[in-house]
């Protein structure tokens, strides 16, 4: 499998340190206003001439051909300053995941050479959903050799700004599900506005309506649940780095805070109750570098058990992320409740991260079922 | 079997019996109609839940988000309508006259729906305490009618309770910390008054309210012996707003800066200066009842709030398990979710268990205890109108009523009661809170994608839940009184708040 050496690595991770700190920190309070403030579409510009959207995309599909540590690297500096950007990246890399799965390298390829901008290159999916969970809502009807699609897609990140979408949908006579790629601009498609959540606002989802949109089938059709997993598999170390990048962010900030703070009469830090909480913090942050250290190299080497390693990685991280973020506000007192400092965001965004891919509990349930079976 | 003294002995060991079993000890002396006036109030809080708040909840939520500055005035409004404001200030001094243990079930169905619009009727009632903790029974009466004729004439008229600093927000909630704190608020005695400056932070309803107990300090050095409280009005000289907080979540209720700038406040608005008047106690213990007063019953008022919200939370999730397929089947019949939503309703009912507890032993021991006797409890629901009207009344504006109010107070206080009431109010605290961010975030693990868009509430449950271990003191201030309080009495070496 392809993997970026030891040397592309650090000139990732140095690239994505620098971008983070410079484009996503200072605006972090702003950028998250979204959709009752702008869009930072500049960044989103920068980040893709940084070809932050081509880590694991094939070179044949004009990509950079890395493997899941360079991935990973990205997604973990990223999103240590704001995971809507790490969203918006993972998204768009679970939907090529769909097509490589698929074999749809040639699709993926005609995406990545028409673009002209980034709108042009992403592609939207409904990433918090398993299909086989939840079933779709859209079905597709074959007329005269093509798909037609109806029905709805329901938060589909990146529909708004995406020029194109991969959709789960049922078809006529099939058992299970397909995948679609669907023009976004096609007249058949309406829009709803931004759906506000939890957390990772600018990172937006839309729910679609679809009404006899002509959808271009990915693989085969009703084979939808194998690529999901395919994808699954591969990404799901992204996902707990991206939690990983969250709870690093949240040690950072809650660590020096308590440094500058003082109560009782000494800095904050030196009560040994606030030193317990970082200890916690600063001890599940290195577990979790290890998982997802461990689980991307497995994962580049296809070594035996890596799908797991990397399922396993992602129950584990995403709940952390989970616990320590509640911490991480608690370290700041009143003030990391409020919205001029980074720890709420990252408390919501790491809630919402945990939904990727589908509902946590079930994951654990598949990841013993794939044990029994 | 078993002699008198023998069962004494043995039931004063820890833990004391009297302790564990404050409901068993305080049914019986309880009246009856305590419990039909907490089914009423119960009722009517579902009532105004189903036709104001949940019709309102999300829309108001959404509302801040676009505009961080929006004053919820709508829903004051409707609050006041309702006659919350007034409903548990004392019919002597012209309230509704609701018991004080009725308020926290009520807290926690408003608190189920939602904790903003909770807030801006509870935290009114964190003022309601505070002032009268200082048992200055002139003030009282005046702040308390301007609420009743906030009613009367529409526009509501909320108090609120300022101690929170810049530089002090967990000193200023304990007594043992607060002589280390780094304060700014500094009230200045002159003739006639005080002169504050300095600034006060995160202030709950701020913007909303006409009344603001400010607790300040005549002496930065020893704040402990020189708590002055002071009754401010919005529109007073060198008194104004300042930012207001952009919160994570409970958006409908603002948290405001107070700024005080050569504020005069005259000798008639001081509700209770320590110099002004002998004790029969220490400055220090007087200092410590106040505080330990106010936030016994405070706390078990949050710990309400955290139960209500472990309750939305199991709702939102049962409900959501009940009507959506996982899998080929509902979800709510997986026995993985099952076993989730099971733990949810033990942890609400264990939050309600300790905040419900919490308020017994405030009825035997703390601030309600004479209240709830049976002839004082009939005696304030029954006394005609005109006898509070003409005798009452005007008894209260006469000092020598505060006086008595506060000897017979502070002269009995008992620090083993103290301790058992403020370490329950902090246990209530931190249990009902712990409870309710769990189970917004079980409720979301159960609900995917859709427990993550605002149009599902459930996001914003969680959202809103998180500020519950903050405010009254952090969850860990809380434990950490928990354990002075209850833990340390038993144990001479141990020192809290000492830690080289
Ligand atoms: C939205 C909101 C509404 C509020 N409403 C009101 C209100 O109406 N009126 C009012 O007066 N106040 C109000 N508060 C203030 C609230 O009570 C304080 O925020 C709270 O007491 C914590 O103080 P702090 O924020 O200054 O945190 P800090 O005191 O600075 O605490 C920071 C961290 O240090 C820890 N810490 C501090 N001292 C110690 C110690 N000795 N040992 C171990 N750990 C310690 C804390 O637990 C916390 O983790 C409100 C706060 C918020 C956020």
């Amino acid at each position: 499998m392809p993997t970026a050496s030891e040397k592309e690595l650090k000139l990732l991770e140095k690239a994505a340190a620098e971008f983070a700190g410079k484009e996503l920190v200072p605006n972090r309070e702003e950028n998250d206003k979204y959709p009752f403030g702008p869009f930072f579409d500049s960044v989103l510009d920068k980040a893709y001439e940084l070809d932050f959207f081509h880590i694991v995309l094939p070179e044949e599909a004009d990509g950079m051909g890395h493997g899941m540590r360079a991935l990973c690297t990205i997604l973990d500096c990223i999103c240590q300053a704001d995971s809507s950007l790490g969203g918006i990246i993972f998204t768009c890399t679970a939907a090529q995941e769909v097509l490589l799965a698929a074999g749809e390298n040639k699709k993926l390829k005609q995406i990545a050479s028409n673009a002209k901008k980034v709108a042009d290159f992403l592609i939207a999916f409904p990433v918090f959903n398993n299909p086989n969970e939840i079933k779709p809502a859209a079905g597709a009807v074959k007329k005269n050799g093509k798909y037609l699609l109806s029905g709805n897609s329901e938060y589909t990140v990146l529909g708004d700004l995406a020029a194109q979408a991969v959709i789960p949908s049922k078809t006529d006579g099939q058992e299970g599900y397909s995948y679609f790629l669907i023009d976004l601009s096609d007249q058949g498609v309406q829009k709803s506005k931004p759906v506000h959540s939890l957390g990772l606002h600018a990172c937006p989802a839309v729910d679609l309506e679809l009404n006899d949109v002509p959808g271009d089938l990915i693989g085969k059709p009703g084979e939808g649940k194998q690529y999901f997993e395919k994808m699954t598999d591969r990404l799901n170390v992204a996902a707990a780095a991206m939690s990983a990048g969250i709870m690093k962010g949240s040690f950072k900030e809650a660590f020096e805070y308590s440094k500058m703070r003082s109560q009782g009469g000494k800095k904050i830090i030196n009560w040994s109750e606030i030193k317990m909480i970082l200890a916690n913090m600063a001890v599940q942050i290195k577990i979790a570098d290890m998982c997802v250290k461990s689980a991307s190299q497995d994962a580049d080497s296809r070594n035996p058990g890596w799908a797991a390693g990397s399922r396993a990685a992602a129950i584990h991280v995403q709940s952390a992320a989970c616990d320590m973020t509640t911490d991480g506000i608690q370290v700041l007192g009143g003030v990391g409740y409020m919205k001029d400092f980074g720890q709420e965001k990252r408390f919501r965004d790491a809630k919402h991260l945990q939904a990727l891919l589908g509902i946590a509990p079930l994951k654990k349930i598949k990841y013993i079922d794939s044990m029994i079976r | 079997m078993i002699s008198k003294s023998e069962i004494k002995t043995l039931l004063d060991e820890e833990p004391r019996f009297n302790d564990i079993t404050c409901s068993l000890q305080s049914v019986p002396k309880l009246p009856k109609a305590l419990l039909k006036e907490t089914r009423e109030t119960v009722a009517i809080a579902r009532k105004f839940n189903k036709e104001v708040v949940r019709p309102y909840a999300l829309e108001l939520d959404l509302k801040m988000h676009a505009d961080p500055d929006y004053l919820p005035y709508d829903f004051v409004e409707k609050a006041n309508d309702w006659g919350f404001y007034t409903m548990w200030l004392p019919r002597v001094f012209g309230g509704r006259g609701y018991s004080a243990p009725t308020m926290a079930p009520f807290s926690e169905e408003l608190a189920s729906a939602c904790l903003g619009m909770a807030n801006l009727v509870g935290v009114h009632y964190l003022g309601v305490s505070s002032l009268a903790a200082t048992l200055n029974t002139r003030m009282i009466h005046k702040i308390f009618q301007d609420t009743v004729n906030g009613e009367k004439t529409g526009q509501p008229c909320l108090i609120s309770t300022a101690i929170t600093e810049p530089g002090a927000g967990t000193d200023v909630e304990e007594v043992e910390l607060v002589d280390k704190a780094d304060l700014s608020c500094y009230a200045e005695k002159v003739k006639g008054g005080y002169v504050v400056n300095g600034t006060k932070v995160f202030i709950s309803s701020g913007h909303l309210s006409t009344w603001h107990i400010l607790i300040s300090y005549s002496d930065l050095g020893k704040p402990s012996e020189n708590t002055v409280v002071l009754a401010i009005k919005t529109g007073m000289e060198g008194f104004s707003f300042g930012r207001i907080e952009k919160k994570m979540g409970q958006k409908g209720c603002p948290a405001s800066e107070l700024l005080f700038k050569d504020c005069f406040v005259p000798d008639e608005n001081v509700c209770l200066d320590m110099h002004q008047m002998k004790f029969p106690r220490s400055k220090r213990a007087v200092a410590t009842a106040l505080l330990d007063d106010v936030l016994a019953a405070s706390r078990a008022g949050v710990g309400a709030f955290g139960t209500g919200v472990a309750r939305g939370a199991f709702e939102e999730a049962a409900a959501f398990a009940s009507e959506t397929e996982v899998e080929g089947k509902l979800l709510i019949n997986h026995e993985w979710a099952q076993s989730m939503l099971a733990e949810m309703y033990k942890n609400v009912t264990l939050a309600r268990g300790a905040y419900v507890e919490t308020n017994y032993a405030i009825g035997l021991y703390g601030t309600t205890k004479d209240l709830l006797s049976k002839p004082m409890y009939y005696y304030s629901k029954f006394v005609p109108q005109f006898w509070i009207d003409k005798v009452i009344a005007p008894l209260l504006k006469k000092p020598f009523l505060t006086q008595m109010a506060r000897k017979n107070r502070f002269k009995t206080i008992s620090e083993k009661d103290q301790q058992l009431t403020s370490g329950m109010g902090s246990m209530a605290k931190f249990a009902g809170t712990d409870a309710g961010v769990k189970n917004c975030q079980m409720a979301l693990e159960m609900m995917g994608q859709t427990g993550l868009r605002h149009d599902h509430r459930m996001e914003k449950l969680l959202r809103d839940s998180k500020l519950l271990q903050i405010y009254e003191g952090t969850n860990q201030l809380n434990r950490l009184n928990l354990f002075k309080c209850m833990v340390a009495r038993n144990i001479p070496q141990a020192k809290v708040f000492e830690e080289d």
